[in-house]
């Protein structure tokens, strides 16, 4: 079916083809090759997998409300952060963006769909059946891998931790991680070819950038990550001694999963820094503040990301201290750079705090937290201290779960009516927005006071004479009101499935980029007709001309 | 295409600075060689996306400043509109991945389900050759 | 500049950063707000100030931002009668390049304590080392060998009967550390210091302990089943009563 760029010859209409079943709707969702709803199967199945993690989470946290074993013997509680960490790393943050970057990115370059659709939905499955497959383990009788989502040689060889659980956790992933590879190289090509006329690399959104660059990012990560895999699971299967500890394979293990796992984490910040960069100017009327040297933060924290990586290994005692010190305090200065970017794009503007911009300042105030935790932990001597303690969860979930599930849902209330045509209830997402924003501090800030005075992370278990009751008690309390904001959320979406429709482009009236150009939701193949580009901003110049971008020569 | 072979190149040749001070001041061995064959790969892709810019030759719409919509009309490409060879190519992966695990009877019925995969993904839109060549 | 009526989100808002910092507060039982007393070892000698002078940083450098954000948010939101666009200012270069400039500065001077404190938290010096005392994780529980006790003083624990590392006060010990399986972590909390137990590989740290007193030790890197109840306790005695110790174990072993 080849697609041309004129208008049809037929009248316009905003109706989609209705699917005459339930079956044939199923059927065109599983043969899609349209990236929006590539991308939605995306976002729907990342949710899902964010819900199961969570449940985890509580999970782990009713164990740990009070000391003694209650609800889980030590090797069930292994299995179960191990999984809590695989599934919210690999099975929701990670597809999450590859489900934003789906839907958002192609509208925002003006392209008619990826470089590779087929190679797209092939990702999908791979995401999904390698990510069933890895936490299929719990079925076995041996259960699910119990070994942490870092995998460490060699707790996690067929001697120390037998049992095929381990096995689908090693395979399902790689398998998955292939998925997210191809990707990335979807993503690439889409944004090198694909562009609209006029649409120059530096007349692009910043989330597509930052899709950009992250794609980079899972081009350099991912295949450590995957021959590592190969090489564990060839000593488990084969009796090879890769990571044999007679070999050092207990350093090179720790070197080539933190080589992926530290440009991992940035995989999961950048997009979703691009979801919050998308979001601010439209609420503040005004252009992105500093484009290009946001742009340029970007590339630093990219490139810097695949340098830090042993800052992880820094309690081995074998790694150069100062170099990795060094660097892991100077990628602090892009990412500041970049807060006071977002600071500028609000500064001075006509700021409304409609709930997308409630969740973005929600992410500033508590990435800001934890990106400062993260600068004391860059210093060795300090992280000599808190390492693998309490302190280090309470820093990882306050970047994490600060960028991504803040953004995350940012951006599903400011794109819901792109993509389903409908706009969330604004009372309801202000209910959902605070009740989170409580239960996920009270969660997590006495965490690090728990490190501090000395649990070790990890910890099924601690005695009622070590002090770490009430912290943990108070931290419970946190994570059940963190999972009771998820049903303003729920009754949000059910209750807006029949709120009326939005018939104009741009329904928050001041969108900038191009995807607020064409129809809530777009065309198959997403433009009918396409404003002239000749700015960062090409929907903000068709509908506001009499406020162009002010130059200051 | 310029920012785009620049930002690949100089993203490689930073990992070639990197690994080359990381590698002079005593780092370990999967760090060196992990920090080169990145440095190799995103120096690959700017070689390549350089060549094929050199070979084009003229600036394309997308970097045109002053590029208007109409450039891009006419036949944008082909787009698949649906498709089952990804769930099938997909299945198959697994499975032959999941043969590992299981046994190797597995993992042989799905690498040669694979193949015809690979084989019906790839074919998928040929069009038969002009009769013509054929009679 | 005129008086806005406060408004029940700026009531929140201060009633949630009022929360948390009591929240945070509720921790200080350790004597010091830091968390860390400031010589209980060598280490705390060098690392206390660096910890604290860091926190302070980031307080400041934290509110200062925190108050960035939150000025348009309150002081530039949108009202009745305000223009329809404010300012389309797109960048600025003088203060991107002052905001990019200020915190490396930041970073540097916080690099510079760093470097200084680390070379000497892992230096090696023979000549100051009093006692060597071999450390290996087992799973699930800890091994301390005695070097001047010879090769019978050593302690082997259990995750139902922990063990004690008997340690001189005032006298700076090395460490050697082993592993005999898989990774684990030696770390002593309040002494501000850990390493891990690498197999294969022999790790060394040298402290000396300043205080009298028993301190909990934790394997902070998981190890299997049993990582949570594989625990030790320190404890900091008179070198007369470290060095009857190591002589009994050697005599009764």
């Amino acid at each position: 079916m080849t697609t041309y760029a004129q208008p049809p010859a037929t009248e316009i209409t905003h109706a989609p083809l209705p699917a005459t079943s339930k079956g044939r709707l199923f059927v065109k969702w599983i043969t899609s090759t349209d990236h929006k709803t590539i991308g939605y199967m995306y976002l729907i199945t990342t949710f899902v997998w964010f819900l199961i993690g969570g449940l985890m989470a509580l999970a782990l946290r009713s164990e740990l409300a009070r000391p003694g074993l209650q609800f889980f013997s030590n090797e069930q509680y292994n299995q179960m952060f191990t999984m809590h960490g695989t599934i919210m790393l690999l099975m929701f943050a990670t597809p999450l963006f590859v489900g934003f970057a789906n839907v958002i990115m192609p509208l925002q370059i003006g392209a008619a769909d990826v470089a590779f659709p087929r190679l797209n939905m092939f990702s999908f499955w791979l995401f999904l059946f390698g990510g069933t497959m890895a936490t299929a383990g719990f079925l076995s009788p041996g259960g699910a891998a119990s070994f942490g989502w870092t995998a460490y040689a060699p707790l996690a060889n067929s001697q120390y931790s037998p049992g095929i659980g381990a096995d689908l956790w090693i395979v399902g992933l790689a398998l998955g991680g292939l998925g997210t590879i191809l990707g990335g190289v979807n993503f690439i090509t889409t944004i090198f070819t694909m562009r609209a006329p006029g649409m120059t690399m530096f007349r692009m959104s910043i989330f597509s950038w930052n899709v950009l660059l992250t794609s980079i990012l899972v081009l350099l990560a991912f295949p450590p990550l995957a021959a590592a895999f190969l090489g564990l699971e060839s000593d488990r299967l084969f009796g090879t001694h890769i990571f044999d500890p007679a070999n050092g394979g207990a350093m090179l293990w720790q070197h080539l999963f933190w080589f992926f796992g530290h440009p991992e984490v940035y995989i999961l910040a950048l997009p979703f820094f691009g979801v919050v960069t998308e979001i601010l100017p439209v609420f503040s009327r005004k252009p992105v503040f500093g484009y290009k040297g946001l742009i340029a933060a970007t590339i630093s924290i990219a490139a810097l990301s695949v340098s830090v990586w042993a800052h992880h290994l820094f309690a081995t005692g074998q790694v150069l201290l100062p170099f990795f010190s060094f660097m892991t305090f100077l990628i602090g200065v892009p990412t500041g750079v970049k807060f006071f970017n977002w600071i500028g794009t609000m500064w001075r503007g006509s700021v409304s705090m409609d709930t997308p911009m409630l969740w973005v300042i929600g992410f500033l105030i508590t990435f800001l937290f934890g990106g400062l935790t993260g600068i004391i932990l860059a210093s060795p001597p300090l992280d000599f201290a808190v390492s693998a303690s309490y302190f280090v969860v309470a820093h990882f979930h306050y970047v994490i779960f600060g960028t991504v599930v803040f953004a995350m849902f940012a951006g599903f209330y400011f794109w819901w009516p792109k993509m389903t045509g409908k706009m969330l209830n604004e009372r309801l997402g202000k209910i959902h927005f605070w009740t989170l924003f409580f239960g996920f501090h009270m969660t997590f800030l006495v965490q690090h006071w728990l490190g501090i005075k000395g649990m070790s992370r990890r910890y099924a278990d601690y005695l009622s004479t070590d002090g770490f009751t009430t912290l943990n008690m108070i931290s419970t309390v946190g994570s059940f009101l963190l999972a009771l904001s998820m049903i303003p959320w729920f009754i949000n979406v059910w209750i807006t499935r029949k709120s009326p429709k939005v018939e104009v482009n741009d329904p928050w009236g001041y969108g900038q980029s191009l995807e607020w150009a064409t129809t809530c939701p777009p065309p198959r193949h997403n433009f009918y007709s396409m404003p002239r580009i000749r700015s960062e901003r090409p929907a903000w110049d068709v509908n506001h001309p009499e406020a162009p971008i002010e130059r200051l020569h | 295409m310029k920012t785009n072979w620049v930002l690949f190149g100089g993203i490689g040749l930073f990992y070639v600075m990197m690994g080359s001070i990381y590698a002079s001041i005593g780092g370990d061995p999967a760090g060196i060689a992990c920090l080169f064959l990145s440095a190799a790969l995103a120096l690959l892709v700017a070689f390549y996306v350089w060549f094929t810019q050199k070979k084009i030759g003229t600036v394309l719409p997308e970097d045109n400043l002053d590029g208007e919509i109409a450039d891009g009309a006419g036949e944008l490409g082909f787009y698949s509109p649906h498709s089952w060879w990804p769930l099938a190519l997909a299945v198959c992966t697994i499975l032959a991945g999941l043969g590992l695990i299981i046994g190797w009877w597995l993992t042989a019925i799905a690498v040669g389900l694979l193949i015809l995969s690979v084989i019906g993904f790839v074919t998928e839109y040929e069009q038969p050759e002009a009769e013509a060549a054929h009679h | 500049m005129r008086l806005r009526p406060k408004s029940p989100r700026k009531n929140a808002l201060l009633a949630g950063l009022l929360a948390t910092a009591a929240l945070t507060l509720t921790g200080c039982k350790n004597g010091s707000v830091y968390g860390y007393e400031s010589d209980l070892s060598s280490v705390n000698e060098t690392s206390w100030h660096l910890w604290r002078g860091a926190w302070l940083a980031a307080a400041v450098v934290g509110i200062f931002t925190a108050i960035l954000i939150l000025w348009p948010v309150f002081r530039h939101r949108r009202k009745e009668g305000d223009p329809q666009y404010p300012k389309q200012t797109q960048y600025n270069i003088p203060v991107e390049v002052a905001y990019t400039i200020i915190p490396f500065i930041i970073v540097a001077v916080l690099f510079y304590f760093t470097a200084r404190d680390q070379a000497e938290i892992i230096a090696k010096e023979p000549s100051k080392v009093m006692h060597t005392i071999d450390v290996t994780g087992i799973q699930w529980s800890w091994q301390f060998g005695y070097k001047d006790g010879g090769d019978k003083a050593v302690v082997t624990g259990t995750p139902a009967n922990p063990p004690t590392l008997v340690l001189p006060q005032g006298e700076r010990v090395a460490f050697d550390i082993y592993s005999n399986d898989v990774v684990h972590g030696f770390w002593i909390p309040a002494f501000m210091i850990q390493i891990q137990n690498l197999p294969g590989i022999k790790n060394h740290i040298e402290f000396t302990a300043n205080k009298l007193g028993e301190f909990p030790g934790r394997c902070n890197i998981l190890c299997g089943r049993n990582h949570s109840q594989m625990v030790f306790k320190v404890k900091v005695v008179t070198p007369t009563e470290y060095k009857s110790y190591v002589e009994s174990l050697k005599a009764g072993a």
